[in-house]
């Protein structure tokens, strides 16, 4: 096969290494700079308006009095956080932690298998695989959590082939409780775990595996030894990416829980959208943030780049 | 919304070209067998609304019979084809938008310093990776505070604000990527700092500024949680209404126009894996 | 090389991309003024007449807004909603006249009105307001119809399929049972569902006390292992695909629900149940309130009303069109409670509501 070797070898590991060491190339000058303003100034302006500003007012939206008429009374108070920590909300909070963890979980096993099989694979057809992979994540996400309904529910796909198999006597209970949650939310982000996976998996070094099977390491001992090790920021990045969405999405729980097994993005939602209490909404929002920037602190501890987060 | 990460797959790809002689057979078919079921996985909800998509009943509950009636009346929801144009109207305007500046913003942070640059770059990381229900409430909450109308123009905003740092990533990695000689080269030749971004820096980022357009349009195309929280009478999009008619009951229509969008993105995946197929045929005679 | 970065990144693959958001925004555009042109007869005028309506999940079929569009070369938003709650806040967030007309249940209009929502209605604008039985107008919430006249009536009932649960069942106690594990849909609806569990033990509806309040939750803590769903958009669905047997819901949705199901079987429990008088009102600052007077006129026609019925079988305040005998109407108007404002103490329905969950 031939083929030319292109330049996508990056000489450093992070970009902002790279950041560093580019020139300066601006001109500290105090003469107005038609270009520089046309370069930086829409950046600054989106940043503050639409990033900055609506974080800043939900935090201070946290700390208002709601007055339940969808109203709020200018009177600094801590209740909505005092209120956060009522046992009713926590239970939902611990719930939606334990979904989101088990999504987590199930999205990492189905990943690690496919991406090591994924491997030995000759080029084309794993360039094909991927490419199938991808597709029904530019399928609507909606449409496909519907899908779901036709297929879990109690005169549904799975359940009429395994009755009518002679699997099961009764039909099981594959939605409307926590299980129809976890099937969702599984399903819609088992891409982005999939894709950093076979990503990192595929980076390890074929020298490294065949050393440890010359040394007589197993297939676990392999996972454990050098994937695992060698991939754990690919990993972490997926699981970010699967974990935060998990906790969110509210449509998901709505149309596969039946409207009872709720998770933190069900009663934020709820709080803005029917119960009018927004500060109580805009505190657990920024509850929520905490958690997530604590996660994503823990991911560049563990030597992840914010640039390929989600990134293209 | 995580993104895909879709830069990374080249390494994988390229790396391990050569294929090994000594895979074993008998294990090998466990292993095709597996990554089989994961995309069984991955297409079982799809395979079933396309299949409902041909079926007679309203419900999408029994198959009872085969019909192509579906995709005759597809044409005559107009609630469903209104807001499948707002979807598309969106998802092209806010991904024009996003990809100039998002493009810009790359190239503005590296070349350019002003006070609280650093900050700045801090909180364009924040749409990656805040769950986008906090993003979806706080944009409601400032367009209520400013007492404005929700309408097209919010939800066009509120597109721009979680696709634009996507764009920017994939926009900044090429552009790291870019050995700075070959613009340093321009300017000493003579061109004015403007000719060295279109004529030069903007051919070398065009990779990275057409994955994260991709991207963004993904992403504005899907967005069901921002999109939710800032529109207003008369834009529905596409995943809303879908929402909004999901417990009522969906009629196959929307299985029609499913199936329908499932093909344009396949035939747009053959098309270009063809292009690029003649492509290296050319090349390597 | 065959990566999907490549694909990703070819120049063709650019051209197509760029080429298609061209297509997209033309053919958008082809889009609205195709959809101006046959919706409009007036050729001149750019903007359609646009009005904004609020209702509740399945309430009014879509045939009957499209031909009122036709009749009249308007176009109609139409937003839904799933409780009176959610009505307040999409209406109390959104800028004031992003919304024309709505449909707010009794203690809702009566809620808003002290809010200074509602507009005050001009009646000289409505040719057909002697379509309605006196026998609905001037109720409590809203003493000589101000704000708002009266659209459509639901009630809670309690339907059940008689072919699996041999027992007759009278009342909510009744849902206890072992045999509706897993089994029961409830209305996604603070004040209704609460309220039929307040009087499940034994308080009124609208009772706001403490003790109340706790009794029917704990009745509901009893009930839980059996509850499937919530579900107020379309709970018939639930029935009508075998998922449930039984459950509290509206009365429309449970007639729609007997037609595709045979053996269910609908009971006014014992304890009470809830009414919930829908009513037309328009909202202050609404920007084309003549279009909203003039859509009013048009659900209050007869022929209009019948067909709304027809499709959603709840009982219409229309003295012509008949849904039911008058013997059986007084029994059930006697026999319920209408849901009332309870003020600032909505709060502890909110509270309460998110134990439910």
């Amino acid at each position: 096969m031939t083929r030319v070797k292109n330049n996508h070898n990056r000489p450093f590991s992070s970009t902002s290494e790279l950041r560093e060491k580019t020139p300066k190339l601006s001109s500290s000058k105090t003469v107005f700079d038609g270009i520089k303003v046309l370069f930086t100034l829409p950046v600054i302006l989106y940043a503050l308006l639409l990033i900055f500003l609506p974080l800043v007012y939900i935090f201070f939206l946290s700390f208002l009095k709601s007055d339940s008429y969808g109203g709020f009374l200018f009177e600094i108070t801590l209740d909505n956080y005092l209120e956060s920590f009522d046992p009713t909300y926590l239970g939902i909070f611990g719930k939606s932690v334990a979904i989101g963890l088990v999504t987590t979980a199930l999205c990492l096993l189905i990943s690690y298998p496919f991406a090591i099989f994924l491997r030995d694979k000759p080029e084309r057809t794993r360039s094909l695989i991927i490419t199938l992979v991808m597709i029904p994540f530019l399928t609507n996400s909606m449409i496909r959590t519907y899908g779901w309904i036709t297929l879990l529910r109690k005169n549904g796909v799975i359940n009429s082939a395994l009755l009518g198999l002679g699997i099961i006597d009764a039909p099981l209970s594959l939605m409307y409780n926590s299980l129809g949650i976890i099937i969702g939310m599984t399903y819609t982000l088992l891409p982005f775990m999939i894709l950093p996976v076979v990503s990192a998996v595929s980076k390890v070094d074929q020298s490294l595996l065949d050393a440890a099977e010359d040394l007589g390491a197993g297939p676990l001992k392999k996972f454990t030894k050098v994937y695992l090790p060698l991939t754990l920021s690919g990993a972490f990045n997926g699981s970010l990416m699967v974990f935060i969405p998990a906790i969110g999405y509210f449509f998901i729980a709505d149309i596969l829980g039946g409207g009872k097994a709720m998770i933190i993005g069900n009663l934020i939602k709820n709080q803005f959208l029917t119960a009018r209490n927004w500060p109580l909404g805009a505190a657990l929002s920024i509850l929520l943030l905490i958690l997530t920037f604590g996660l994503v602190k823990l991911y560049e501890k563990i030597g992840g780049d914010l640039d390929e987060l989600g990134g293209a | 919304m995580p993104a895909l990460v879709l830069k990374d797959y080249e390494p994988l790809l390229e790396r391990y070209a050569v294929e090994k002689p000594g895979n074993r057979p008998r294990r090998g078919f466990w292993k095709n067998l597996y990554l089989l079921l994961v995309l069984v996985f991955l297409f079982l909800p799809i395979f079933i609304l396309v299949i409902f998509s041909f079926n007679e009943s309203k419900l999408n509950v029994v198959f009872t019979g085969f019909t192509f009636d579906w995709y005759k009346s597809l044409w005559g929801n107009a609630d469903l084809l209104e807001a499948f144009r707002n979807t598309l109207l969106l998802a092209a305007v806010s991904t024009a938008v996003s990809t100039v500046l998002g493009t810009l913003a790359a190239v503005g942070l590296k070349k350019y310093h002003f006070p609280g640059k650093k900050f700045i770059d801090k909180l364009l990381y924040i749409p990656i990776v805040i769950p986008e229900i906090v993003l979806g409430i706080s944009l409601l909450s400032v367009i209520s505070l400013l007492n404005l109308e929700l309408g097209f123009w919010s939800v066009f905003l509120a597109h721009i604000t979680f696709s634009t740092p996507f764009v920017l990533t994939s926009v900044r990695s090429t552009l790291f990527a870019l050995p700075p000689s070959v613009e340093e080269a321009a300017a000493d030749l003579g061109a004015s700092r403007l000719q060295v971004f279109f004529r030069v820096t903007l051919p070398l980022l065009k990779p990275g500024i057409l994955s994260g357009a991709i991207l963004a349009f993904t992403l504005s195309l899907d967005d069901v949680v921002v999109s939710y929280f800032t529109a207003g009478p008369g834009t529905n999009t596409l995943p809303l209404y879908i929402y909004s008619i999901i417990k009522t009951g969906i009629t196959p229509d929307v299985n029609a126009l499913t199936t329908l969008m499932l093909l344009a993105t396949i035939l747009l995946l053959v098309l270009s894996n063809r292009i690029k197929t003649k492509r290296l045929e050319k090349r390597e005679l | 090389m065959n990566t999907f970065r490549d694909f990703l990144t070819s120049k063709k693959l650019l051209l197509l991309f760029l080429f298609s958001l061209l297509v997209i925004s033309f053919a958008s555009v082809f889009f609205v003024n195709f959809r101006s042109r046959s919706d409009a007869d007036e050729p001149t005028s750019e903007k359609v007449p646009t009005l904004n309506v609020l209702n509740w999940t399945s309430y009014i079929p879509s045939e009957v807004i499209s031909d009122f569009e036709t009749e009249y070369g308007v176009k109609v938003n139409y937003g839904t909603y799933s409780s009176n709650e959610e009505l307040l806040a999409k209406v109390s967030s959104a800028k004031s006249g992003t919304y024309d007309l709505i449909f707010p249940s009794d203690y809702m209009v009566d809620l808003m009105s002290s809010r200074d929502l509602l507009e005050t209605l001009d009646k000289s604008k409505l040719k057909n307001l002697d379509n309605l039985n006196p026998r609905f107008l001037s109720q409590s919430y809203d003493e000589n119809n101000l704000v708002s006249l009266p659209f459509l009536l639901a009630t809670s009932v309690i339907l059940y399929d008689s072919e699996k649960i041999s027992t007759p069942l009278t009342s909510y106690h009744d849902l206890l049972r072992e045999d509706f594990r897993d089994n029961l849909v409830l209305l996604d609806d603070e004040r209704i569902t609460i309220g039929s569990f307040l009087l499940a033990s034994g308080a009124d509806l609208n009772s706001v006390e403490t003790t109340a309040l706790e009794n029917s939750l704990a009745f509901y803590e009893k009930l839980k292992p059996n509850v499937k769903a919530f579900d107020s958009d379309s709970p018939k669905t639930f029935f009508i695909t075998g998922e449930v047997d039984a459950g509290i819901i509206w009365n429309a949705e449970a007639l729609l629900a007997q037609t595709e199901r045979e053996n269910l079987k609908i009971v006014y429990p014992s304890e009470g149940f809830a009414l919930s008088m829908d009513n037309y009102c328009i909202l202050k600052h609404a920007k084309n309130p003549d279009l909203a007077y003039l859509f009013i006129d048009y659900l209050l026609r007869d022929d209009v009303s019948q067909a709304i019925v027809d499709e959603y079988p709840y009982i219409s305040p229309n003295r012509s069109v008949t849904s039911l005998p008058d013997s059986e109407l007084e029994t059930i108007l006697a026999r319920g409670t209408y849901v009332k404002n309870v003020g600032n103490d909505i709060k502890k329905f909110d509270k309460l509501w998110a134990k439910y969950k």
